[in-house]
């Protein structure tokens, strides 16, 4: 009997399609053979026998891998070193060493903060103050209420209204929050997390557009759109399934590829995921997971992987490690192009690209003197730029006790701005290549994320393994172990649990909402509901509804919705309608 | 035999961090208590399910800027149905300094923030639990 051939692994197809690469090693094996004998005499005796026998170490850090570490490294490391296939120059395959051959002197890298709070109108202050102190990109973040999908008046969102985020109910909300800003001109990252709810706001962001005379295809921009945020990493009330949530993801994409053409359909999220609690190898391996079975889907429906890939965007976290931060980047960088290349048939180097945004680690900053945080996510961002990111935000110190004062989100784009301006690190590109050290590690952290990769995948791919909770296990596996390493001193947390202080610090400023959001959103939700026309409005929804049971792309349908002047909470109403409900795996 | 102490945990509202929470469940049922995860909810139906559980602690948890307004509102409910003295409440999450002393004032008796060890959760929650059970133990006794 014939039988289907099992379909392979990424980490298979790359083994194949690199297997007859013929290599040029950079070393000459005479001079390696040489260089061994002085090693291994060194190492004899000028090293102390203790450090002989812990020649390898493993890190203990928030958010580490648990990748070990030699003393020292040398060309032994890498001996088969071949320039050509393992770096080329900046801006060449496989991009090891960078997107753009002139990487930050063409281009800086985007210093693009977060900014929400209160109704639209006080989000429209902190956007107009950070772009007049040189932010070169908006990124919106959202109040609970509308992360979740409801309205600010449901019943729900009592006393979240305009909360560590901008309450956003319809397009009257995005025109007050884009007031005095030109869409066609700055770049707006809507930091909408999962596929539902992108495909509820960003539509409104499309109606507005049209409604100002804006063509589309001057927008820029990038949305989340990511089901590991709606599946993995959210508490909430109420969810859709898996299947479901992932046929929106799709379906942002090719409305959005189609309509929108200079516009990120997809911001692969490995951020919150890290953040959540799990390595910096598993943050990887699940986004590039989900990358390829959105990629798959999406030639499935007949679209091509150098059209998707081009506007393709990552989102990492940058934790303690500094040189493993910089190398994964690195990393992940070389095995994407090699992923859409041998696995997918990308012909335009271009597509292959890993561009990235990227947010200094939140989790590791501390409460415990808080000016410490301004420290550590300074070496963060450092490691970042070192690693070749494409946008950057750096967390604020006082993130432990409140959403940040404008002092502080000021200081975070300072941090930005003096590494820009005064440190000199970006008139090289990929300053670090060449190490012996980071270019071990880099090929380290490859192979861990390819072979986490290859886990996924074998058990079914990233759908499957949210559905049956694998995935939701391995994250919560994670924290609980690093929360007793931290507990029991292991990682060493400066302040927290080693070198602690008695001594009394001044008060911190913290942050203090504005008044009456809540209000204010109820108002404008009552006056919305009368001037609309309410015959078309449940018109819209029962067309959306339709198109969400009959598969075809809900998107059109969505942006119909938006115009008319349905609120979130409607559109919401309709997915539960179409698609049920689902109940989260237990996390323990 | 001594009952095990049973402990009610709610992720205040629409907040979305979880990590926090899940933690101190795993905590709390490896100290041998019986831990309820109720995932998000609102002040009512956490007190709702506090009464038909009859639990001994509730324990809240709210990193997005909501524990004043729905702290206090999970008071008022437990104030109303009679509770707020009988019962332990903690709450963990990121808040000030300044409304870290509120919450307390409001009656919670443990307040949690970033950073707090297991051991300064499990130590805060007992002490609060023979406090109340000492003061309220004939009441307690009748209601059960």
């Amino acid at each position: 009997m014939d039988m289907m051939p099992e379909k392979k692994t990424t980490k298979q197809l790359l083994e194949e399609a690199l297997k007859d690469q013929k290599r040029t090693p950079l070393y000459n094996p005479k001079a390696l053979d040489e260089l061994k004998q002085v090693f291994n005499k060194w190492q004899q005796e000028s090293v102390q026998p203790a450090d002989r026998e812990n020649w390898q170490t493993i890190p203990q850090m928030v958010l580490g891998s648990g990748t070990p570490r030699d003393l020292l490294y040398t060309p032994l490391n890498n001996p088969n070193f071949d320039y050509g296939i393992d770096l080329g120059n900046s801006g060449q395959p496989p991009f090891t060493r960078g997107v753009h051959a002139n990487m930050y002197r063409g281009r800086s890298f985007t210093r693009r903060q977060l900014a929400g709070y209160g109704g639209p109108e006080d989000t429209n202050e902190r956007i107009k103050f950070l772009l007049d102190h040189g932010a070169t990109g908006i990124s919106i973040i959202f109040d609970l209420p509308t992360i979740q999908m409801y309205d600010s008046d449901d019943p729900v969102s009592t006393g979240q209204v305009g909360m560590s985020g901008v309450a956003i109910d319809s397009v009257e909300d995005m025109d007050l929050l884009f007031k005095d800003i030109a869409l066609d001109e700055v770049t707006v990252s809507l930091v909408s997390h999962y596929p539902s709810n992108s495909a509820i706001l960003f539509p409104m962001y499309l109606a507005l557009a049209k409604r100002r005379g804006i063509p589309w295809d001057k927008l820029k921009g990038s949305i989340q759109n990511d089901i590991t945020l709606e599946e993995v990493v959210r508490s909430g009330p109420e969810y859709i399934p898996p299947q479901d949530c992932f046929r929106i993801q799709c379906d942002n994409i090719e409305f959005i590829r189609k309509e929108v053409p200079l516009w990120n359909f997809m911001t692969i999220n490995g951020y919150n995921l890290r953040e959540f609690g799990t390595s910096a190898v598993t943050e990887m391996a699940v986004a590039l997971a989900n990358a390829i079975e959105t990629l798959e889907t999406l030639q499935d429906r007949g679209h091509d992987a150098d059209w998707l890939g081009r506007r393709l965007a990552f989102f990492w976290s940058i934790g303690n490690d500094f040189f493993e931060e910089a190398a994964r980047i690195r990393a992940v960088r070389r095995l994407w192009h090699r992923i859409m290349k041998h696995r997918f048939g990308a012909e335009d180097p271009r597509s292959t690209w890993m561009r990235c945004h990227v947010q200094t680690s939140g989790v590791s900053l501390t409460r415990q003197e808080p000016l410490n945080n301004v420290v550590r996510a300074g070496y963060h961002a450092l490691a970042a730029v070192l690693g070749g990111v494409q946008s950057l935000h750096v967390d604020s110190f006082d993130e432990a006790y409140s959403v940040p004062t404008e002092e502080a989100a000021l200081l975070s784009l300072r941090t930005q701005q003096i590494l820009q301006e005064e440190t000199g690190v970006t008139q090289v590109a990929d300053p670090l290549g060449g190490s012996f050290y980071v270019e071990a590690l880099t090929y380290e952290m490859e192979g861990r994320i390819l072979a986490e990769l290859d886990e996924i995948e074998t058990l079914g791919g990233y759908v499957a393994t949210i559905k049956d909770g694998w995935i939701h296990r391995k994250i919560s596996n994670y924290f609980r172990k690093e929360r007793e390493l931290v507990e029991s001193g292991q990682t060493r947390v400066v302040a927290e649990n080693v070198y602690q202080s008695k001594a009394e610090l001044p008060p911190i400023n913290v942050f203090r909402y504005p008044e009456g959001a809540s209000q204010r959103q109820k108002r404008r939700l009552e006056q919305l509901r009368e001037n609309r026309d309410n015959q078309k409005v449940s018109a819209a929804l029962a067309q959306l509804e339709k198109a969400c049971r009959s598969g075809t792309n809900i998107l059109p349908l969505a942006v119909a919705c938006a115009d008319v002047g349905c609120s979130e909470g409607e559109l919401f109403v309709v997915f539960k309608k179409a698609f049920g409900l689902w109940k989260p795996p237990a996390l323990w | 035999m001594s009952r095990k102490t049973k402990v009610l945990l709610a992720k205040l509202g629409l907040d979305v961090h979880n990590r926090g929470l899940v933690t101190v469940a795993m905590e709390l049922r490896d100290e041998g208590m019986e831990v309820i995860y109720l995932g998000n909810c609102l002040p009512d139906e956490i007190i709702a399910t506090a009464i038909q559980e009859q639990v001994d602690v509730i324990g809240v948890s709210s990193l997005g800027g909501a524990h004043l307004s729905l702290g206090s509102l999970l008071m008022q409910k437990a104030e109303q149905k009679g509770f707020k003295e009988e019962l332990v409440f903690l709450i963990g999450g990121v808040f000030s300094p300044e409304d870290a002393e509120a919450l307390a004032k409001i009656g919670f008796d443990g307040v949690y923030p970033p950073g707090s060890s297991r051991a300064t959760i499990v130590s805060g929650l007992k002490a609060a639990l023979s406090k109340k059970q000492a003061v309220d133990s004939s009441q307690l006794k009748d209601r059960r």
